[in-house]
């Protein structure tokens, strides 16, 4: 029997919430446009992550600089370049997968924590030059007021950019995770020793994983700067890719779907707490440290495994 | 049950939960219709990490202002407030604009230490939802000069007083050979700029001998100050923030630098700075700044500050000054205006005059910035206080510091 | 600027004390973490939090004794406890119930701790800066290679190897220093002889946090006490210990030792772009040896 690529009730799903999203922007007041809009740039940078750590298990600790390296290659272009708006939003991905390359390359000869904190050591040199280059990248203050076609950069435009958008990339991350690449990478997730034993080149597939990720938190990046019209080096600082990484764990890192809806949550929740307490980050660490205790699997992924086993209870009682 | 109908069935409900949800959560979170219509400002600052002295200040200033103004009220409503803590971060100063523009629907937004996250709000929200934006404390001098517009306005100094504040004192003094160090970052680099453009433009014979940039909060500064006396410059402009400030004055008076070096720092006298210092401070550096809680010794100053101290258990520093001001400034326009309109406040905005603490104050119509004077002291260890407080003060007026109005429209491209 | 003229002798003896003194701190800091790492194999991301709760205790004790040289003496040898214990009481109500769980959740749980960490600093001390002041006797500066050399500093050249001796000593002759190396290399080992490794690491963790409140303290009278110091120095932490080998505090000490001497020649010859040189340093250490100058405990 032929396995299927698409499971037609979560397709179903999808395509309901992806209409569902469609139409509310006549109904929904404007800042609730924008904050979504905010959280499908969140949710794709997530997901990008999510194919490095969730399905092939390496620690990307500093994901955020290449999404950093997207966002500062659309908003240099756009502002020094008197090139064509589309260039600029395409070579943005391409950049941060060169940069991706180019770390990566270094980082994939080593394992686990050596790979995170070479990552994050690379990672805050790029923070460090955008943070110092003050005449070319703006440096603390960033780039401000960059220029982009209204369609686009209204409220409405940015929402629909960024849902089109998300809607494309979650299409193709989908069939990568479906592919037998993605069930390679998995399999070098759960026992990389045993995958180089049978021939896999272990080293080859990570580093694609990683070209493929980062392209996609370069996706991300550029829509940032549709949606927010600035870049700031905050972007490429490590503290911020920690936190896309507890997105994902929040979510449900070993799920397809889960790191979208950790985003979702942290970016609500940083959102509206926020305005009644200026202790958010209080809360972030308490609602981080319930979630290792208690929900491991995350949001989604416990989602999942009680609707599983419903299933299954539902199916053996009805023979 | 057939596939196709499970899929729609899925569909269905699938979208029928996230309208759901979305719209139970913006009905939660819709804030209430005020009855009698009262003016929102809305404010945005850093109240984590270091800035956060300088934002709870400039807070502290803005309240005490805002319940003098409410005992008799604006246009027969009352002025009310709302903050949110930026965390220095330009993207949630950002989000949280919009959020205050959006769902709280203030008429003024008030606020930022942060350079960056300034610019970005007056970029990215007030010119662009026209809402009236007033920084306070970030001293960037883009802000009213190249990226100046219609509805930004600034009731603190900027890098180009001060700047030319220092550059017009230190022109008057015999030092040729200068060396320029300080905090790589914006601000830094700013000051070193305007001081340096307008010391050349007065004093030509000038020569810059050196230049030294060092991480913003670098704790040790002693390599630094001791490649700097190897050189032997006649003088030294230190441009640092807030951050590296105690660490500046800490390592001159750790290396005597003081006694070797004439040294100029912007702010460098500001009472937030010496105060924790105590005694430790250095004495004999030139220190410019806008506002000192002890001079002018007007007896409408004394007032001001008795009021604070009282209130708040600490002496105003420039950021109280500012915030103050702002609160004023705000009222007054709107009693000009005639109503709630913003686009009629920032008319009555620009060329205000109101009666402040240290005499009347102006907000220039050509660039929305509020003429300031610059006091230029030196610091020196009063007898019967415990901490260090500027000296032999010079007053240089507004008009003395500001750049006219043609050079902010060449600036900004009119 | 010649540089010629500047490269002079003295100039590079000066530049390279103060270099050292730097250094010391870092390794103070870093040799904590180092040790955490080595040990339970995680990289402390709270470890800037308890540097800077170190520096604020210093000063909040410091202050209750009278701010004189009693305070600050006082305050160099309780910080450090205070720090301690606020480890002591994180490691045994939360941290211990993970060694089982994988190390990733370990480090999330460190990050979880600094941002806590960060606010209850916020709450409890407000945001004020606040500032210390070393004893009479450190004041002031002597000159040396024809520079003035903060005195402070000289004290922290002393306080450094000092450190570095202790940290020898306990790990190679007591018994429990021992222990935790060997529990570092192979916990499975330890457990099996009947050594309760929860204990151990315990131990390792209150330790290395002991290690990040004394720099904070050592640092605090030449710095502005504020909240914020935890972002700072956690950034130059990661970078030692992955420079200098993961887990080896020999490592970290090669790593302060190259970071701040880099820094403090890079103000020499170069001084507009002084900050670019340990990151220089670090690239090119990393490229060449992506694992580290030493070998790794682990």
């Amino acid at each position: 029997m032929s396995k299927r690529i698409f499971n037609l009730k979560s397709f179903g799903t999808a395509a309901g919430i992806l209409v569902a999203l469609a139409l509310l922007p006549p109904i929904l007041p404007r800042f609730y446009i924008y904050i979504l809009a905010v959280i499908f740039v969140t949710a794709l940078l997530a997901m990008s992550l999510n194919m490095v750590v969730g399905h092939g298990g390496l620690f990307q600790f500093h994901h955020g600089a290449f999404y950093g390296v997207g966002a500062y290659t659309a908003g240099l272009m756009l502002t020094k370049t008197s090139l064509p708006t589309w260039l600029a939003l395409v070579a943005g991905p391409f950049a941060a997968a060169f940069v991706g390359l180019l770390i990566g390359v270094f980082c994939v000869r080593l394992t686990r924590l050596y790979f995170g904190m070479l990552q994050i050591s690379l990672g805050s040199l790029i923070w460090a030059i955008a943070f110092r280059w003050y005449s070319f990248t703006g440096g603390d203050d960033g780039i401000h007021g960059i220029p982009l076609p209204s369609l686009i950069s209204s409220s409405t435009g940015a929402y629909y950019f960024g849902l089109i958008l998300l809607a494309v990339c979650l299409l193709f991350l989908y069939l990568i995770f479906k592919s037998p690449f993605g069930a390679t990478l998995q399999a070098i997730r759960d026992n990389p020793e045993r995958c180089e034993a049978i021939g896999i080149n272990v080293r080859r597939h990570q580093l694609i994983a990683i070209v493929i990720a980062t392209f996609f938190a370069g996706i991300a990046g550029v829509l940032f700067v549709v949606v927010e019209g600035s870049v700031f080096p905050d972007l490429l600082f490590w503290v911020f890719s920690l936190e896309v990484f507890i997105m994902c764990l929040l979510g449900g890192w070993f799920t397809f779907a889960g790191p979208m809806f950790g985003a979702a949550i942290m970016v609500s929740l940083r959102t509206f707490v926020g305005t009644y307490t200026e202790y958010w980050t209080l809360i972030l660490g308490i609602m981080l440290i319930l979630l290792i205790f208690f929900l491991p699997e995350g949001v989604w992924g416990y989602l999942m495994e009680k609707l599983g086993s419903q299933k299954k209870i539902l199916e053996k009682e009805h023979g | 049950m057939t596939k196709g109908k499970e899929m729609k069935r899925c569909f269905l409900l699938a979208g029928a939960a996230v309208l759901g949800c979305l719209l139970a959560v913006t009905f939660v979170f819709l804030p209430a219709d005020a009855q009698a219509r009262n003016i929102k400002v809305g404010i945005i600052d850093c109240y984590s990490g270091p800035p956060a002295v300088y934002a709870n200040d400039a807070l502290n200033g803005f309240k005490m202002a805002v319940d003098e103004i409410n005992k008799q009220g604006v246009l027969g409503s009352k002025i009310e407030w709302t903050k949110r803590d930026t965390k220095f971060k330009v993207d949630l100063a950002l989000n949280m604009a919009k959020e205050l523009v959006m769902r709280e629907n203030v008429d003024v937004i008030v606020g930022t230490i942060n350079s960056g996250a300034a610019m970005a709000v007056s970029e990215a929200i007030s010119k662009k939802e026209k809402v009236p934006f007033i920084v306070w404390i970030s001293k960037s001098e883009r802000i009213t000069g190249e990226k100046g517009h219609r509805y930004v306005f600034s009731t603190g100094e900027n890098t180009a007083m001060a700047g030319k504040a220092g550059g017009v004192a230190l022109s008057k003094k015999p030092y040729v050979k200068y060396w320029i160090a300080g905090d790589d970052y914006e601000y830094g680099h700013a000051i070193a700029s305007a001081a340096w453009r307008n010391l050349k433009a007065k004093k030509p014979d000038v020569e810059k001998i050196g230049e030294s940039w060092w991480k913003p909060g670098e704790p040790d500064l002693t390599p630094y100050i001791t490649s700097i006396l190897a050189a032997k410059p006649d003088a030294v402009i230190f441009c640092t923030g807030g951050r590296s400030m105690t660490n500046i004055l800490k390592a001159v008076k750790a290396t005597g630098m003081a006694e070797k070096v004439p040294i100029w720092i912007h702010t460098a006298t500001d009472h937030a700075v010496l105060k924790p210092l105590g005694a430790e401070a250095p004495e004999g550096v030139m220190g410019t700044m806008d506002y000192h809680f002890y001079y002018p010794d007007s007896k409408s100053n004394k007032d001001f500050v008795k009021k604070f101290e009282g209130l708040y258990g600490q002496a105003p520093g420039f950021p109280a000054f500012h915030g103050y001001i702002t609160a004023y400034f705000i009222a007054e326009a709107f009693k000009k205006a005639g109503s709630l309109d913003k686009e009629k406040f920032v008319d009555a905005l620009a060329g205000m005059k109101i009666e402040s603490p240290v005499g009347q104050l102006e907000m220039r119509a050509c660039d929305h910035q509020v003429v300031l004077p610059m006091y230029l002291g030196i610091t020196k260890k009063e007898v019967g206080q415990n901490f260090v407080i500027s000296t032999n003060i010079v007053t240089l007026t507004g008009d003395e510091v500001m750049p006219t109005c043609d050079e902010i429209k060449e600036a900004r491209g009119n | 600027m010649d540089l010629v003229q500047t490269i002079t002798f003295p100039a590079l003896c000066s530049h390279l004390l103060v270099g050292l003194s730097r250094a010391m701190i870092l390794f103070v800091v870093t040799s904590g973490m180092s040790l955490v790492l080595g040990v339970l194999r995680v990289p402390n991301v709270a470890h800037g939090s308890l540097y800077m709760i170190g520096a604020f205790a210093a000063f909040s004790i410091s202050h209750l004794f009278g701010g004189g040289p009693v305070g600050f003496w006082l305050a160099l040898i309780l910080s450090p406890f205070v720090v301690a214990a606020v480890s002591l009481i994180a490691e045994r109500f939360l941290f211990c119930h993970l060694y089982e769980r994988e190390h990733l959740m370990l480090l999330l749980f460190t990050f979880a701790l600094m941002l806590i960490l960060g606010d209850l600093v916020k709450m409890s001390w407000g945001a004020d800066y606040r500032s210390i002041m070393a004893p009479e006797f450190f004041r002031g500066s002597v000159t040396l290679f024809e520079a003035p050399f903060p005195r402070y500093n000289l004290f922290l050249l002393v306080v450094g190897p000092l450190v570095a001796v202790g940290l020898w000593l306990f790990s190679n002759r007591t018994r429990i220093g021992k222990i935790a190396r060997a529990a570092a290399v192979d916990r499975e080992m330890v457990g099996a002889i009947g050594i309760n490794v929860s204990w151990v690491f315990a131990f390792a963790f209150v330790l290395g946090c002991f290690l990040a409140g004394l720099g904070g303290a050592l640092v605090s009278p030449t710095v502005s006490i504020t909240i914020g110091m935890d972002h700072d120095i956690i950034m130059e932490a990661f970078l030692i210990v992955t420079i200098g080998g993961l887990g080896n505090m020999w490592g970290a000490m090669v790593g302060s030792l190259i970071f701040g001497i880099t820094q403090s020649f890079g103000v020499l010859l170069l001084p507009q772009f002084a900050i670019v040189f340990p990151y220089l340093a670090v690239v090119i250490i990393l490229i060449w040896r992506p694992t580290g100058l030493l070998k790794s405990v682990w």
